[in-house]
């Protein structure tokens, strides 16, 4: 079969939307559109619109904000174009996407990032909805443990498709920037990125924060840096002026993605003892610059960090654990960027979802 | 035989498998398999196959499991036994294929390289197995149609594990014991886990008479190879004459008592008072088997008593000329046998105890091997629900019709008197339930009926369990194709659901935990497909009268007198029962279930 297969993407955001969904969103359109089987994908999107960098097959149409509008959009898309898949990026619009699956006679194929499906949903047509589906696509094993636990699905329909990992992101000079951080020779550099939310606060700086200062009180010449803006930053900057702390935490905002390359290749360790995440793609985009990781064994980050590639702890062993790594002997950055791209590099993602479209054995 | 397991990290993004997973998880099914042991890691290590060996069949180490075909590309670890190997073996080597064993393991290997998944249309037996298939990267699972033996199936989205036993899973450590609501809710309501579902989400059995396959894209949904309701249907689409019973269940049962022979040691039989055992130990004689060894289970309570079992086999084993073994088992004994009997069952179940001293009386006798009569009564209609769940249908189908009537009287029955329907919680279910197949099934079998479960478990476990096991329409999925017939029906309910579950299962643990294979005859799709369109005729007691008078020294008349007891337990094990049901963490009140054990069975 060649470019026989139309798609309809109901999506939150994808093409000109940030954060983690919208890439995942990106990464997974832009596959589908290079799959030779596939004619055309059409993508409906909450919000979001930048054209720029959207593949041949791929219409994103202007995003539609209102529920209502949204929802009549898509099933006069169903209608009109027919699809023979409907791609659902988020779960709060599964039940959107039954409705213009069923209207088109379509497979259902949806998407669950993280946090969304952690919880069993309260309304009953968010539960029903996605055990209709033919696939569900989980972004990591505990998302999809949890999803289980509530959805009355068989278990075979519901497979995990990690985040992909950029080519761009490779072991590279230190220099740029620790000349721009100014550290010394002799320093060390602890990098943590992300959102500094203040409703969230998952992310697990603060605990990164407080490490510092015991690292430090043991005499260790350590810095951490922290990339990422949000509100709970000046939480996080009183934290940060603890004595213990004092001067071992640098505040670098939000970076562009340039700059966080040359932060990963000049990292030391990547420390994120996060307790919310679906997977944890910054973990992927430090070990594939070569540089280890450690995060707690909390949600999909245990995937991420998979036995032997970084290391996924209980909070109580955090603090040893940085200790040895810090004094270990230099990792091979080199080895370890290549296992990274060998099992999540953007081929094997395309690969993945080749074999979702074979897996919907579209006649 | 044998206990099977093994690994696959599917994903390319998961980690290789641990050989020590792989260890423990085989390590735990020791009992199963205690003359060998193997293991076999693919090329790229992404696959670990591995098998405990109870050797029955060529009993060199040729025939070591896990075994690879000649070419390296395919390798099979197989729990069972192929009853047609023999002539399998003859078609395979006519069309070319060269063996290098006489076990019927091998056979495995070059059916599926000629048939692929197909290949479970020809097989006849019992079996469980795995095979790799290294051209393709991926694993091949299959399942025997009555599901004698076991297969559970382990997928956390990365990584594909299986095993013969749900404990077996868990000591191996890489599988997540979150619980089921599901099947804690179905433990409750039939006293056995109804599979597909185990204690633990994430564990499943692969179902009976289902094949799966796995590959790098993950495992596919299980596809049903054969159908219990489907040979019965076809029977009814096609009734026998009434006249061709007694000549058609002796050709059928002699066949398959013949086929069940099979085997490189001796094999014995499990001897009661009943009609199924004592017409296959008249058959084994048929078949040629001089030399057999019966044993029967006494207990000392029931010493001269009418449910003492001993002295009628006594007298069906003088008939037919076999060693009779009859082993006593007393209350001391069973105390002392409890936390090792605790410790064998692989899921909870609210029965086996018979099987578990049955088997060690014939490990003690020296037997690797025994036949056992099960299935008798769900193949030719031996049980009571054959006569009152057609009956209850028949009355009460006219009020299924009104929408509401039965929980309206349960409700109302319950506020009028509360009392009386707790102690029989069933009589007010049968308006409810009883006006259809699946219905008058959950309540003719059940422990528990569904409106008792809030009082024995949390809410939230009964709402998702009840939403996930969904017990009605799960026991109407057993009647799919609609079986055609009366007897069809319940036969075909009894078989899939209480058998499968609770009495196959059972004499899979209890057996294994002696490493003594049961085998059982008259269970046995072959022979189903030969007797399927002379049930719907079926008058009661006619067809345990036809197995009776198979052989051909007919059993005698007194063994087919008597009523239909079945093989009972003293009263102290109901003390058993109650900690079996809540061995897992305490699942039920144990109060409850010692009252409900000594309650008679409620109609």
């Amino acid at each position: 079969m060649s470019e026989e297969i139309r798609i309809l993407a109901l999506v939150t955001g994808a093409f000109g939307e940030t954060g983690g969904i919208a890439s995942y969103n990106r990464a997974a359109l832009r596959a589908l559109a290079a799959d030779p089987r596939v004619a055309t994908v059409s993508v409906l999107a909450r919000r979001g619109d930048d054209r720029r960098g959207i593949p041949g097959k791929v219409r994103q149409l202007a995003p539609i904000g209102s529920p209502v509008g949204f929802a009549l959009a898509a099933i006069v898309m169903a209608l009109a174009r027919r699809p023979q898949v409907v791609f659902c990026g988020h779960l709060h619009l599964g039940w959107l996407a039954v409705v213009a699956a069923r209207i088109a006679g379509a497979k259902l194929v949806i998407q669950a990032h993280g946090i969304e499906v952690w919880r069993r949903p309260r309304l009953r047509r968010r539960r029903r909805a996605p055990a209709r589906a033919d696939l569900i696509l989980c972004v990591s094993r505990h998302t999809r443990e949890t999803l289980l636990a509530w959805c009355d699905i068989a278990p075979e329909r519901v497979i995990v498709v990690p985040n992909t990992i950029s080519a761009r992101f490779t072991p590279g000079d230190p220099g740029p920037a620790r000349t721009r951080l100014g550290l010394a020779g002799h320093q060390r550099l602890i990098l943590s990125v992300g959102r500094l939310d203040g409703r969230e606060r998952y992310k697990g700086q603060d605990l990164a924060i407080g490490l510092i200062g015991e690292l430090r009180a043991r005499g260790r010449d350590v810095i951490l840096a922290i990339a990422g803006e949000g509100d709970d930053r000046p939480r996080l900057e009183a934290l940060a002026k603890a004595p213990a702390a004092a001067d071992g935490v640098r505040f670098l905002g939000s970076v562009c993605d340039d700059a966080l390359l040359d932060l990963y290749r000049a990292a030391d360790l990547y420390l994120m003892p996060s307790k919310g995440e679906g997977f944890g793609i910054v973990f992927l985009e430090a070990m594939a610059c070569g540089t280890p990781a450690i995060g707690l064994a909390c949600g999909g980050a245990s995937d991420a960090l998979g036995r032997g590639l970084g290391q996924a702890l209980a909070e109580a062993d955090l603090l040893e654990a940085v200790d040895r790594a810090l004094d270990g002997p230099a990792p091979d950055r080199l080895a370890l960027s290549a296992e990274i791209h060998r099992r999540y590099g953007e081929d094997v993602f395309a690969g993945r979802i080749g074999q979702v479209l074979d897996r919907l054995e579209i006649a | 035989m044998c206990g099977i397991n093994g690994v696959f990290a599917y994903q390319s993004c998961a980690d290789p498998p641990e050989a020590s997973e792989l260890a423990a998880t085989s390590l735990a099914m020791r009992a199963r398999g205690p003359d060998g042991e193997g293991q076999w890691w693919s090329a790229e290590r992404r696959c670990a196959l591995a098998h405990r060996r109870l050797a029955i069949q060529d009993l060199s180490q040729r025939a070591a499991q896990p075994m690879v075909s000649a070419d390296g590309a395919l390798v099979v670890t197989f729990n069972g036994m192929i009853y047609n190997y023999p002539q399998l073996r003859a078609q395979l080597a006519a069309n070319g294929a060269r063996f290098r064993t006489t076990s019927d393991t091998e056979v495995l290997l070059h059916l599926y390289e000629r048939h692929g998944q197909a290949m479970c249309d020809h097989l006849r037996g019992m079996y469980a197995f795995a095979i790799w298939d290294q051209r393709r990267r991926g694993l091949f699972l299959a399942r025997d149609p009555y599901g004698v033996k076991p297969l559970y199936t382990a997928n956390d989205g990365w990584t594909f594990r299986f095993a013969s036993q749900v404990k077996a899973l868990a000591a191996g450590g890489g599988v997540s014991l979150d619980p089921e609501p599901a099947g804690i809710v179905g433990l409750h309501l039939f006293g056995s886990v109804p599979e597909p579902f185990t204690l633990h989400r994430q564990i499943r059995a692969l179902p009976a008479g289902h094949g799966q396959w796995v590959d790098s894209a993950g495992p596919r949904e299980p596809r049903a190879f054969a159908s219990i309701a489907q040979v019965l249907a076809e029977g009814a689409a096609a009734p026998a004459p009434a006249s061709e019973l007694s000549a058609r269940v002796r050709a059928a049962a002699l066949e398959s008592v013949e086929a069940h022979l099979l085997a490189d040691v001796e094999v014995g039989l499990f001897l009661s008072a009943g009609v199924d055992s004592g017409a296959i130990l008249g058959l084994m004689r048929d078949a040629g088997q001089s030399r057999i060894t019966a044993i029967t289970l006494a207990f000392d309570e029931f010493n001269r008593s009418s449910e003492d079992e001993a002295p009628l086999a006594e007298r069906v084993a003088r008939h037919y000329g076999a060693r009779h073994v009859v082993r006593r088992v007393s209350e001391a004994e069973f105390r002392a046998d409890l936390p090792a009997i605790l410790a064998a069952m692989d899921q909870p179940s609210i029965d086996g105890i018979n099987t578990w001293f049955v088997s060690k009386a014939a490990k003690e006798a020296g037997l690797k091997v025994a036949l056992s009569g099960l299935g008798g009564d769900e193949l030719l209609a031996g049980y009571p629900s054959f006569a009152d769940i057609p009956r209850w249908v028949r009355w009460l189908r006219p009020f299924a019709l009104v929408p509401g009537f039965g929980a309206g009287v349960r409700r109302v029955g319950v506020a009028l008197a509360p009392g009386a329907f707790r102690r029989r919680p069933k009589a007010l279910s049968l308006a409810e339930f009883g006006g259809a197949y699946p219905g008058a099934y959950l309540v003719r079998r059940g422990l528990y009926m569904p409106h008792e479960l809030a009082r024995h478990l949390p809410a939230d476990v009964v709402r998702d369990g009840l939403a996930r096991l969904r017990p009605l329409h799960r026991l109407a999925e057993t009647l799919k194709p609609d079986p055609g017939s009366a007897i069809g029906r319940v036969s075909a309910l009894e078989s899939a659901n209480y058998m499968k579950n609770q009495l196959l299962r059972d004499a899979d643990w209890a057996g294994m935990a002696h490493g003594v294979e049961i085998r059982t005859p008259l269970v046995d799709y072959a022979l189903l497909k030969a007797l399927a369109a002379s049930l719907p005729a079926l008058t009661p007691g006619a067809g345990k009268r036809a197995l009776a008078d198979a052989p051909s020294l007919t059993l005698p008349q007194e063994v087919v007198r008597r009523a239909k007891t079945g093989f009972s337990v003293p009263g102290w094990s109901a003390d058993a029962r109650g900690s079996m049901l809540t061995a897992p963490k305490g699942l039920a009140s144990r109060a409850k279930v010692l009252e409900l054990m000594t309650l008679p069975e409620a109609a």
